[in-house]
């Protein structure tokens, strides 16, 4: 049962309190991180752990770290828990059962890189949680672990939760800064990144909610104890949230590599009852489908990429043979339409053009041309679009439609 | 424009716009809280804010059209917001929808006569596991069927 | 400089610039909608994709900074595939309407259809509605359906003006810009939205439907409605004659100047055209003339220096007074100096110019003539009309300018003029004050003349003409420069002056000031 690292104690009563917490080991990272380590030790350690983030993109946590310029401006860290990718909820669970490891981490990832004022940025509809958590930082204020001269060491840190008010596109790091500054929720235009000009135009560490939790392990265990937990190029474990035809939904923490068909069958009990498997969405909407004969990959950023799809925020949707495909792809299509900000032409008119074809055909009212209208229009996305949304649609939407093209045209 | 704030409120705003180095940082917040006091945000809420942060009612409307869960009109007591994403799609969201349609004698988008219910439907809630899903005002409620559902509303007075 | 390439051409670009400004530079015009040089990069509309080596996907000319030795390709296959996917989605929610729309000829969005499309729309689905006539301005009428989401009206208002009239509503597809509840957009510069508009969402009342873009004809002015000097486009419809429509200023464009206005020019100058046609004087009137017959353009200057002649003795011309105006250029006033003030000796000099406005903080100035500062550089103290030290002793009287019924009664003027035995007007327009001289000459406006003008800030800024002056009407410094010679006092110093051009040069080298602003 060692295998778990972020989990570990997740069925123990109360975890969410302070006092719980403290008993199973906790706040010692923190301890250790400010009183025992530099901020260079840390930095080179959590590079070394190679951990990569579990938002979905996969960046290093460490290196993104250091692309933080040294300024005389303020620095922010903000935590990405717009938790909106459909099939996606592993975040809700850390910030339930153990915000304080999560508040941990904020604590060291702000030490490190020299970060007085944190916000998490959680979305709207979690209200709960962030109730939850402003109760765990009102008594990490209380213990001495934020505020003024943290555990003595001199360190100061201000944690506040940000609530979303419904918008998927907030969960995009950029998006989420405009949010956060008050205004609609557009993409920023990279270059510059959020690491030299960010939030109010300061440098600022954008990081999801699961890779910040990871820091205080790493303090505690070492970058080569992480590594171990996973695979060389990808430290640690995953939280795979599993969803759809399965009997047992649920997160599922188990370490990077893990074949997708041992998570359905072996984890998540096999399909539900009198079910057949059809097709699996490996990463959250956003990746791009598999059918049933691919499931034998291994879950990990680099063999999914192989595979055409990706890890991304390891959110496992199962699909079976009696779910129609075109269903499937109109809810996708309505969702990126619906979800687009508007703000680019792609996007904007794109997802709404492919989400109308699709609606016709539902409606029986389906052409010959339209499945090569949605592939062309998809492609005319990817790749064009300002912010990854646009990818974050055409991919899903190529894959389902490239590999049941036969069975979307039996509806024409 | 008599409507204000309550003292409650007008302490919460105060302290919201604290944690801020910019004011209008606070703007999201500041219309939770709103939403809150006043059920929704329609112009004369999107001025009392306006005021409040310094900014002008029209960037308050552009924030309030952007984000779905900030409402522009009156809602029922309940706002019951059925998730119909993929997850809960595959465990039947739209046949709970349908129910939910029947038992209560409106379409999503609409609220009760007796103002008791509004009916949504909205995309991924985060609760997948629990699929299908629902939230009613922010409590979750999950793994649903018709019985589940009909013992969760004979609940809510 | 760095060397970069351009479609395999070697370019040598300032560092730092852009790859659509580089590109711009070296006569290669990227597409773009969304980006507008007074802003910076929004990277919206998607237009500008260029192919750049050692990128994997296409990258924005108007954001992506050029590098030391980038290959950018601005025409392969991928890049028109690019731009052609995204005309396909800007049109496939457009309304089409390009034959009832005001932009067309000035649409880019129609232009980059011509340039890159002229395909089929494969769009079969039902297009969203919105609002097709929103009264926005005073002027302003935004069609929704019609607009692409640029935000350049947008961010105009929330950079420039800073009154942010307009917002974006609604998210996605249903995207649109707006007012607040019937706020509409208030202010002097609510006219240049219509002209950012890359395309027909936002058209003007004052041009729309009035006539076709691609009739008019584009002159470069300056505004002479302030002293700000702004850069502006004169457009006017030449005139048809087989439909006898005639010739007729439509509208007034910003032209762009960093120094002095950017892009932009305020709503006063924008629509305050009509002094340019309404009540022009357009040939020489003659109310009451002593001995000659007929008196034309060519015998002006000399029946104006037998008269002055007559008053100049012993070097200096008594009761001789003359009124100016500042919308006189700068050659013009120079000459006046030359002439009346250094050679004639002649003191009462009076000023005449329209009344102080309010200025607006920005490019609007208090004073609605467009050279006072040429006027003090020159050497003139700037003294208004006093009627009765005008009339006092004065026999003859010069005036320019329409400006003095704006300053005085029509039965105040007649009053001191009556004691003034001669009096010549050089006037614009054809109106009551013109009865109270003896000879009215009609001259032509800034538009219609060639020379400079100096702005508030002191910049000399040099002006071609952009239309024909009405019927008779000739510059001034043409009368001046003749009269000069004529007078004969100091001949040869007003022989080279064939042109303004000249008569700056000499300026250059007599006043400090303008040395090197020629």
């Amino acid at each position: 049962m060692k295998e778990k690292v972020l989990t570990e104690h997740f069925g123990l009563e109360n975890l969410y309190k302070i006092d719980v917490y403290q008993k199973q080991g906790g706040y010692r990272a923190t301890e250790k991180a400010l009183k025992k380590m530099s901020p260079e030790e840390i930095l080179e350690e959590v590079k070394k752990a190679n951990l990569r983030g579990r938002g979905g993109a996969g960046f290093p946590a460490g290196v993104k770290w250091s692309f933080v310029p040294p300024t005389d401006k303020p620095r922010y860290l903000c935590v990405n828990a717009d938790e909106g990718e459909p099939g996606t909820f592993k975040d809700r669970y850390i910030m339930s059962h153990n915000p304080h490891m999560l508040l941990e981490g904020i604590i060291i990832t702000s030490f490190c890189v020299g970060i007085n004022a944190a916000f998490i940025y959680i979305r709207g509809e979690y209200e709960a949680i962030a109730l939850r958590l402003e109760q765990a930082i009102s008594e990490a204020y209380e213990k001495g672990f934020l505020g003024k001269n943290i555990v003595e060491s001199g360190f100061d840190l201000d944690v506040y939760v940000h609530r979303g008010a419904g918008a998927y596109i907030c969960g995009e790091e950029t998006a989420l800064l405009e949010s956060l500054e008050g205004k609609r929720g557009n993409p920023r235009l990279k270059p510059p990144f959020p690491a030299s000009v960010g939030l109010w135009q300061c440098p600022t560490v954008i990081n999801n909610v699961e890779t910040i939790s990871n820091i205080p392990h790493i303090i505690l265990n070492g970058a080569e104890w992480f590594i171990k937990k996973g695979l060389p190029k990808d430290g640690g474990t995953r939280i795979f949230g599993v969803s759809g035809m399965v009997k047992n939904p649920g997160i599922y923490e188990l370490p990077l590599g893990t074949s997708l068909k041992d998570i359905i069958f072996k984890h998540a009990g096999g399909m539900k009852e009198g079910k057949k498997l059809k097709a699996v969405i490996p990463g959250g909407m956003s990746a791009p489908i598999l059918t049933a004969d691919e499931i034998g990959i291994k879950m990990d950023f680099d063999s999914l990429v192989e595979a055409n799809s990706m890890l991304g925020s390891a959110a496992i949707i199962v699909i079976d043979d009696k779910t129609s495909i075109l269903d499937v792809l109109k809810v996708v299509t309505k969702f990126y339409s619906h979800e687009s900000c508007g703000q680019c032409t792609p996007c904007r008119i794109g997802n709404s053009w492919i989400n109308k074809i699709v609606k016709r055909i539902a409606e029986g009212k389906g052409k010959k041309e339209d499945i090569d209208s949605i592939l062309r229009l998809a492609s005319n996305i990817e790749g064009n679009t300002l912010c990854p949304l646009g990818d974050a649609a055409a991919m899903p939407i190529l894959s389902i439609t490239k590999k049941f093209r036969k069975e979307l045209e039996s509806h024409l | 424009m008599s409507l204000e704030f309550s003292e409650k409120a007008k302490k919460k705003i105060e302290e919201i716009v604290a944690r801020y180095p910019q004011k209008e940082a606070a703007i999201l917040p500041v219309l939770h809280v709103t939403q809150q006091e006043f059920g929704f945000i329609s112009a004369v809420q999107e001025k009392i804010v306006a005021k409040v942060l310094g900014i002008k009612p029209i960037r308050v409307r552009e924030l309030v059209t952007f984000y779905t869960m900030l409402t522009r009109e009156s809602l029922g007591k309940y706002h019951i917001q059925v998730c119909t994403n993929l997850s809960c799609h595959l465990l039947g969201a739209d046949n709970f929808v349908d129910y939910l349609v029947d038992k209560l004698g409106i379409q999503p988008g609409e609220t009760t006569p007796d103002k008791k219910f509004t009916l949504s439907t909205v995309e991924c809630l985060g609760a997948c596991e629990r699929a299908p899903c629902m939230m009613i005002n922010f409590n979750y409620y999950g793994d649903l069927d018709p019985k589940k559902v009909d013992e969760i509303l004979d609940n809510l007075k | 400089m760095i060397k970069i390439f351009i479609d395999k051409d070697p370019v040598e670009v300032e560092e730092g610039t852009t790859v659509l400004k580089a590109a711009e530079r070296a006569g290669i015009h990227i597409p773009h909608l969304c980006y507008h040089p007074a802003f910076p990069p929004e990277g919206s509309c998607r237009m500008c994709l260029v192919e750049i080596e050692g990128f994997p996907k296409l990258e924005l000319a108007c954001s992506t900074v050029v590098k030391k030795d980038m290959k950018i390709s601005t025409k392969s296959e991928r890049v028109v595939e690019a731009r052609k996917a995204v005309l396909e989605f800007l049109l496939a929610e457009h309304p089409l309407d390009c034959p009832i729309c005001d932009k067309a000829g000035d649409c880019k969005l129609q232009d980059y259809y011509d340039e890159y499309g002229l395909f089929e729309s494969q769009f079969k689905e039902v297009k969203e509605k919105r609002e097709k006539k929103l009264k926005i301005g005073k002027t302003l009428i935004l069609d929704q359906e019609r607009c692409i989401l640029c935000t350049r009206c947008v961010r105009f208002l929330r950079e420039v003006t800073e009154t942010q009239e307009l917002g974006v509503f609604h998210r996605g597809v249903h995207s649109s810009v707006n007012i607040y509840d019937g706020a509409t957009v208030v202010n002097n510069y609510a006219g240049n939205l219509a002209e950012i508009c890359p395309v027909g969402a936002i058209t003007d009342e004052d041009f729309r439907f009035k006539t076709r873009s691609w009739f008019l004809e584009k002159r470069e002015s300056i505004c002479p409605l302030c002293s700000r000097g702004c850069n502006i486009l004169i457009e006017y419809h030449p005139g048809f004659a087989r439909f006898e429509v005639p010739k007729k200023v439509y509208r007034i464009k910003a032209r762009e100047n960093p120094e002095v206005n950017g892009f932009w020019i305020c709503d006063r100058g924008r629509y305050g055209y009509s002094y340019l046609e309404e009540g022009r004087a357009d040939q020489i009137i003659l109310n009451k003339i002593d001995g000659e017959n007929v008196l034309t353009w060519e015998n002006i200057s000399e029946y104006l220096g037998e008269k002055i002649k007559r008053l100049y003795s012993a070097k200096k011309a008594t009761g001789i007074a003359l009124i100016l105006h500042t919308w006189l250029s700068n050659e013009e006033l120079f000459l006046v100096h030359k002439i009346f003030k250094e050679d004639l000796k002649v003191e009462k000099i009076f000023f005449a110019d329209p009344p102080q406005i309010e200025a607006d903080g920005y490019l609007l100035t208090s004073d609605p003539s467009p050279n006072i500062r040429g006027a003090l550089e020159i050497g003139f103290d700037i003294k208004t009309v006093d009627l009765d030290a005008l009339a006092d002793g004065t026999d003859f009287l010069l005036a320019f300018g329409p400006f003095l019924s704006g300053l005085f009664s029509l039965g105040d003027l007649k009053e001191a003029l009556d004691k003034i035995k001669g009096k010549v007007l050089f006037s614009y327009y054809s109106n009551e004050l013109n009865s109270l001289f003896d000879i009215v000459i009609p001259v032509a406006l800034i538009a219609e003349k060639a020379g400079s003008l100096t702005n508030v800030d002191g910049i000399v800024q040099s002006f071609q003409p952009a239309l024909e002056p009405p019927g008779e009407s000739l510059p001034e410094w043409k009368v001046l420069a003749d009269l000069g010679k004529k007078l004969g006092i100091d001949s040869k110093f007003f022989e080279k002056f064939t042109s303004p051009d000249a008569i700056l040069g000499e300026m250059g080298k007599k006043i400090t000031f303008f040395q090197e602003k020629e």
